[in-house]
Formats: C-alpha cells, sequence, structure tokens
C-alpha cells in the first residue's frame, strides 16, 4: 500500500511522516511527495497545511496540486490536517482566500471578543489540548473515546454549511466544527501528529480504513 | 507559538540565575506578584514559575507568594509551576490554588515512577521539564548530568501522558546566546506531544526562527532574561509570534 503525504512547500512535514510510520504496522509504502502523478497513483493520501491559508494556497497552486488533491478525493481514504482541512472549503476569511470548494462553507476567524462560562477573555490563536466530541460514529474513531483531547493551534476554523459534513465538534467556547468528512474523506482542525495516543490511534485507523463509512 | 514570561523565585524575589547557578542571581523585581501583572497586561498568555529554593530544598518554599500571583493572574492565563514538586500532596495543593500546571524535572527522572503516578492522577495537567547538555539529560540544578539521552527519556515520559515538555539547553539559559533550535526540533520530531523550548532566547530572530519550526510542535518559548533586561519587547514579540502562526 502507498501512502503519500502531499508537501507543497509548506513547513516542515516530518512529525506528520514520522506519526504515521509510527502506527505502520503493515509495511506501507509512507512518503513525501509533490510529484502530481506519484500523488493520483497512490492508494491513500494525507494532506497536512501549515502556516497562512493564502501562502497554502498558492503553493499548492505553484506545483500544480490543486487537480491532484481533488482528484485524490474523488476515491481514495484522503485525510487533511489544519490548513489541510480548511483547504477543502470554499472560502477563508484569512486573505480573503478561494479554497478547492469541495466542502460547502467558508472557514471563519474566531471573534476577537471570546469570552468562557466564567467571562474570562479567551486568546486566539486557540491553542493546546482540548476536547473532541464526536458528533457521529465513524471508522476513524475505533479506540478513541467520546471526549478525548487533541492538539490545537489556529485562529480560523471551518463553518461547513452542510451540517451533515461534521463528524466531530470542540468547544472554545462555543462549539465549532474539529472534524469534518464526506465517504473516503476525513478532515480534522487539530493536529493528529502533537496528539499522541489519541493522535496516533486515529492515524492507525486511517491506515486500516478502506474509505467507506 | 506563545511566548511564556518566566518569573523565578528566590527568597520572595524575583531573579535570573546564570546558567542555573543559585549564587549568581539577579534580583529584577522584589514585588513577584506586580511582575506577574505586568506580563499578563503585555498580552502574556501563560506564565511561566520556578520556585528556586523550592527547587534546592524538595519541597515548596514561596507559598504564600506563589498564592498571590494565582490570586491575581490565575484566572486571566494558565500559570505553570516548578522547583521542589516531588509528591501528590504537593501537586494537589498547587492545583486547589489555581495553578494550571506542575512541572517536574529532577524528580521524574530520579523517581519515573512517581511522574507516572502523577499523570495518573492528574491527567492533563502535568509537564515534564527536561534539561540537557549535548543531548544528555542534567538534573540537580543542572549539577549532574546522567546517561540518560533525553530523546530517548522523552519518550518514555510521553507514554505515561505528559501535556508536553519542557526543553531546555543548558548550554544557553541565561546566556543570551540564541536558542539551540536544531537540538529543540530533533526533540520535538521524536515526540507526539508538544515541545516549549527553554533557555537561549535573546531577539526577535529567535523569535522568527522558532516560529519556523513551529510546527515540529513547538508549543511555546520560556523567555527571562530578554524580557527583563530589554532586548526583547514582549509585547511586540507575541505579536510578531501570532502574525507568523495564523492557520
Amino acid at each position: 500500500m502507498k501512502v503519500a503525504v502531499i508537501d507543497y512547500g509548506m513547513g516542515n512535514l516530518h512529525s506528520v511522516l514520522k506519526s504515521i510510520q509510527a502506527v505502520n504496522e503493515t509495511g506501507a509504502d509512507i512518503f513525501l511527495s509533490r510529484d502530481p502523478e506519484a500523488i493520483v497513483k497512490a492508494d491513500k493520501v494525507v494532506f497536512p497545511g501549515q502556516g497562512a491559508m493564502p501562502d497554502c494556497m498558492r503553493e499548492l497552486n505553484s506545483y500544480g496540486l490543486a487537480e491532484a488533491v481533488r482528484e485524490t478525493t474523488q476515491t481514495k481514504p484522503f485525510f487533511g490536517i489544519c490548513v489541510g482541512a480548511q483547504l477543502l472549503f470554499q472560502h477563508s476569511e484569512e486573505g480573503d482566500t478561494p479554497g478547492l470548494g469541495l466542502f460547502p462553507g467558508n472557514v471563519l476567524r474566531f471573534s476577537a471578543n471570546l469570552t468562557d462560562a466564567a467571562g474570562e477573555r479567551l486568546k486566539v490563536p486557540h491553542m493546546g489540548w482540548n476536547r473532541v466530541y464526536q458528533t457521529v460514529s465513524h471508522p476513524l474513531f475505533a479506540g478513541i473515546e467520546d471526549g478525548e483531547r487533541f492538539y490545537f493551534v489556529h485562529s480560523y476554523h471551518f463553518a461547513p454549511a452542510d451540517a451533515a459534513l461534521t463528524l466531530a465538534e470542540s468547544e472554545y467556547p462555543d462549539r465549532f466544527s474539529c472534524i469534518v468528512g464526506r465517504g473516503n474523506i476525513f478532515a480534522t482542525q487539530f493536529h493528529t501528529e502533537k496528539s499522541h495516543r489519541a493522535g496516533l490511534q486515529m492515524m492507525k485507523n486511517f491506515l486500516a480504513w478502506d474509505g467507506s463509512v | 507559538m506563545l511566548l511564556i514570561p518566566a518569573i523565578d523565585l528566590k527568597d520572595g524575589q524575583c531573579v535570573r540565575l546564570k546558567q542555573g547557578v543559585m549564587d549568581d542571581a539577579t534580583v529584577f523585581s522584589d514585588d513577584p506578584v506586580k511582575v506577574a501583572t505586568h506580563w499578563r497586561d503585555q498580552g502574556a498568555r501563560r506564565l511561566h514559575l520556578v520556585d528556586l529554593n523550592g527547587a534546592f530544598a524538595g519541597k515548596p518554599k514561596n507559598l504564600n507568594i506563589i498564592r498571590s500571583i494565582l490570586q491575581e493572574v490565575g484566572d486571566d492565563m494558565p500559570v505553570q509551576l516548578g522547583g521542589g514538586i516531588r509528591d501528590l500532596d504537593t501537586i494537589e495543593k498547587y492545583l486547589d490554588m489555581g495553578l494550571s500546571y506542575v512541572i517536574i524535572g529532577t524528580a521524574a527522572v530520579k523517581t519515573p515512577g512517581f511522574l507516572h503516578d502523577a499523570c495518573d492522577a492528574f491527567p492533563g495537567q502535568v509537564i515534564v521539564g527536561l534539561d540537557a547538555k549535548d543531548g544528555m539529560v542534567a538534573i540537580d540544578g543542572w549539577a549532574k548530568i546522567t546517561n540518560h539521552n533525553v530523546i530517548d527519556l522523552a519518550k518514555r515520559f510521553e507514554d505515561y501522558g505528559v501535556n508536553s515538555v519542557i526543553y531546555t539547553d543548558i548550554g544557553r539559559d541565561g546566556m543570551m546566546n540564541g536558542v539551540n533550535i536544531e537540538a529543540t526540533v530533533k526533540l520535538a520530531q521524536a515526540l507526539t506531544i508538544p515541545v516549549i523550548a527553554s533557555g537561549g532566547l535573546t531577539n526577535l530572530d529567535d523569535v522568527r526562527n522558532l516560529c519556523a519550526v513551529e510546527d515540529e510542535g513547538i508549543e511555546g518559548a520560556i523567555t527571562g532574561r530578554a524580557i527583563y533586561e530589554g532586548s526583547i519587547d514582549f509585547a511586540a514579540a507575541q505579536t510578531l509570534a501570532d502574525e507568523l502562526s495564523e492557520a
């Protein structure tokens, strides 16, 4: 089995690659690639993303990878992480950037005046470990408790126009969608590669997943 | 990336040590509560406290000051504290006072079972602090270099369920000669939990360089001498870090 981790020059992907290799129990060939041909030939695709969405979109286009990403989302088990999840939507407020438009909805900035239940000011970016509440059952949740903690770093979050896309939510302080998916596509706002056991379990589930729900 | 101001407490005062030497302390303020509120007002989103006397005594030695700091800023930002935390009762006492995270350093290396118990009893609230020189873990206020490889030990501790690892390169701390980015990134890459860099942060270039590797899992950087001596303007540095880490 070939698993391509899409490398479009946005940040160091070592952590992502390593976390997938750590749970590779079946001898899958897991590799970084920015070659559209190699990516569409892979059996599974991981689409990470770090930094600002306008930069990510620009780099994705400059490597001619947007089409390859679209194509792989049609059939292959596909795992988006952070900006790699945000890019699936139609538009982001960050730099007024159009996304790939695979999912209806926009990527919005957290409001500047968030407060928690006690009236304390919440800061943006939302940073650190936070609980993830599963809203549906999904093969990638196998062995992961509802309400498990995952590691977040983000100022923008996706707001799916179709509620059925949301697979899990987190709170900051309001509930927001933090995992979206449809069919063979699964994408998280948090960083699985920095979420230790739960993140590794999710990636392990992905390696075992055939893309059906 | 979070910039985390450090307040090192010695005899009720806010000090900075050079290279961990207790007798080489510079006093920056005799009012640590005022220092804490200052960093809050400058936009800090986390505070790092060290009970230096506690670290040497093996038990809390600045409880009253720490309580006052937590009362003043504990609701505004998470506060983490290390120094003299050697048993579960002490952890419970601190968390009850409003502390968000305890940092276990030397005790974790000497008695890993204690760290494991602490992680089980207080999930999500235990940070491990590892000091290292040339990749080997140092303990007892840097007096002793062990034969533990820092990456191997950190990996073992992450399996206990620690929240994150504070990595201090002891060749750099308080020396104002730059962060050991290479060693910090190497550790972050080997782990699946966040790393907080500590030691050597000197200027905005260090902030930029750390932000460039933030996605390897660098959650923050502790800063001490630089913000007290003024080589870094804290508010400007945090603003810069936020600009560089949008997503």
